[in-house]
């Protein structure tokens, strides 16, 4: 391949090219001469016309041109009738347009041949270059492949041993809590007298502190599982899911006078036990935070967003929120009231908002201190998923 | 309630042991136990090996498996007994800290009787304890070759 290129490659100087045309053409004449002194007659033309042809090849079409007309003169010059002169008698004229004529047809037979050869160079060049760029843009893709491989087992890694942490958490936290309380207990149980009532006291906030440690790792750990467990979708009826929670949390409102209000709620597509977990948690927060108000008033209901995405709201008339602060309700253990005020353990809402992110949905509130809460989540209409999952393998 | 079957906890750490023994004392269910510190001592007892060469021939009426165990684990416990001909029959409880999903699959695919979960709280400690005691030790029929206590 190198040798054909090598052959074939162009001479690019112009003083070299037409150097090349003059000297060959001297050549060739040498040659004529030399061999007229050894009695061989009419070779000069043949010679003359190959060379043009080598001219033309290797020098392009400038020098070839210069290559005919020097050869043509000399031709003339020295070995036409009379010789050393540049006459042209009137019975040679044929014969010297003869030569010219074959000249320019050698030169241009060789000048479409090298036109045909450069074509094919440039041709095969191209494909070489798309090759490589091929090659190149494959080896990238193997190398992006390679990474996001790499990225992918880091992931897994990652994933793991998040499992095992909070595998040992659930395992092995516990289990410290639970002596410390059930300790307590016994000794509160077999000391009563022996304890004043200081002693009872702390033993009372050890017990407390130490229910609320076990709460904060329940809570923390179920958070945790919201990410782990694969969700099994199908369609859930919002109004039926809300009216279910609503009679089950019925029991937990102490006698608490509450005025419900469940508009009309869709039907949307998602795992029923999480959108229930949503539900609760947002109508829990609305029954605790509205517990000083006689009565308090909780309102469900939903906004037809846009095409593909419905809104639903949970409204309630409690102590509500400083807008301020709105970017603090969905943080895990993020609390904005102090926990002699409201009991819990602040992870409620990061649960909705995790649950709710899981679905495709997204999460915000609006409030003012003393005027009520109202939260909204959003969550994908059922029809369209309904597609999705026929096209899913 | 005319007999007391024998009760076998797989447990490792003696806290829990003295909790589990404490709920059971308090509603008079902790006479017949055989408490074994790890998942080896477990197995020695119910095939009667080493310290068990000498013990009577029936099997407990129950056994409360913990998960988190030394040398052989609450799993590897539970797998022994349930391809054993012998000990398959045991009901077999499985009385841990955590309830971690892949732990309830692996139990439940190994055919484990009943999950227990234990609680924090001391007063729900006892009264799981107390509830798998009762059922266990006196409401449940085990299989036949249990041991059993008449009182």
């Amino acid at each position: 391949m190198a040798y054909w290129s090598d052959q074939f490659q162009r001479v690019q100087s112009p003083i070299l090219r037409y150097g090349f045309a003059i000297a060959s053409v001297a050549v060739a004449v040498a040659i004529g001469l030399a061999l007229r002194a050894y009695q061989f007659r009419d070779v000069e033309l043949p010679v003359l016309a190959l060379v043009i042809g080598l001219v033309t090849w290797y020098a392009g079409i400038g020098p070839a041109v210069l290559a005919v007309l020097l050869s043509t003169t000399a031709f003339d010059y020295l070995f036409v009738e009379p010789l050393y002169t540049l006459y042209v008698s009137a019975s040679d004229l044929p014969y010297f347009l003869v030569f010219v004529l074959a000249a320019v047809i050698v030169a241009t037979f060789s000048a479409v041949r090298r036109r045909i050869e450069d074509n094919l160079r440039h041709a095969r060049d191209r494909l070489q270059i798309e090759l490589e760029q091929r090659q190149e843009h494959e080896a990238k893709i193997r190398k992006l492949n390679q990474e996001l491989n790499l990225r992918a087992a880091e992931l897994a890694v990652a994933n793991k041993e998040l499992e095992a942490f909070a595998y040992s958490v659930s395992h092995d936290l516990r289990a410290p809590l639970r002596h410390l309380v059930g300790y307590s207990e016994l000794l509160q149980k077999h000391a009563p007298n022996s304890l004043d009532d200081k002693s009872q006291r702390y033993i009372q906030t050890i017990l407390e502190s130490g229910k609320r440690m076990g709460n904060l790792i329940d809570d923390l750990l179920a958070f945790s599982r919201i990410g782990r467990t694969e969700s099994r979708t199908t369609a859930v009826d919002l109004q039926q899911l809300v009216k279910e929670v609503v009679s089950e949390i019925g029991p937990q409102t102490k006698g608490q006078d509450i005025s419900w209000k469940i508009g009309a709620l869709p039907v949307c597509y998602g795992d029923r036990s999480l959108l229930k977990l949503v539900v609760v948690n947002l109508l829990s927060n609305a029954v605790k935070f509205s517990g000083t108000r006689r009565p308090a008033k909780i309102e469900i209901g939903s906004v037809d967003g846009n095409e593909d995405k419905f809104e639903i709201f949970v409204r309630d008339n409690g102590v509500g929120f400083d807008m301020q602060y709105v970017n603090k309700l969905f943080g895990v253990f993020q609390r904005l009231h102090r926990a002699d005020e409201f009991e819990g353990t602040g992870i409620g809402l990061a649960t909705v908002q995790r649950i709710v992110h899981r679905h495709g949905g997204m999460v915000r509130a609006e409030g003012a201190v003393d005027q009520g809460a109202t939260f909204y989540f959003s969550l994908p209409k059922a029809e369209l998923p309904a597609k999705r999952t026929a096209n899913a393998p | 309630m005319s007999e007391l079957r024998r009760i076998l906890i797989v447990e490792d750490d003696p806290r829990d042991v003295e909790l589990t023994l404490t709920a059971l004392d308090e509603h008079k269910l902790a006479n017949e136990v055989v408490i074994t510190r790890d998942g080896k001592e477990a197995l020695d007892y119910l095939y009667c090996r080493e310290q068990f060469a000498s013990r009577p021939e029936e099997n407990p009426a129950v056994i409360l498996l913990d998960l988190k165990l030394p040398k052989v684990d609450g799993l590897e416990v539970l797998q022994q007994i349930r391809s054993d001909e012998r000990l398959k029959m045991i009901p077999v409880v499985v009385l841990t800290s955590s309830h971690e999903e892949k732990d309830l699959l692996a139990t439940y695919q190994l055919g484990v009787n009943a999950y227990v979960v234990k609680p924090v709280d001391f007063h729900e400690f006892v009264n799981a304890v107390k509830e798998l005691g009762m059922f266990w030790a006196i409401i449940n029929q085990p299989p036949p070759g249990s041991a059993k206590k008449v009182l």
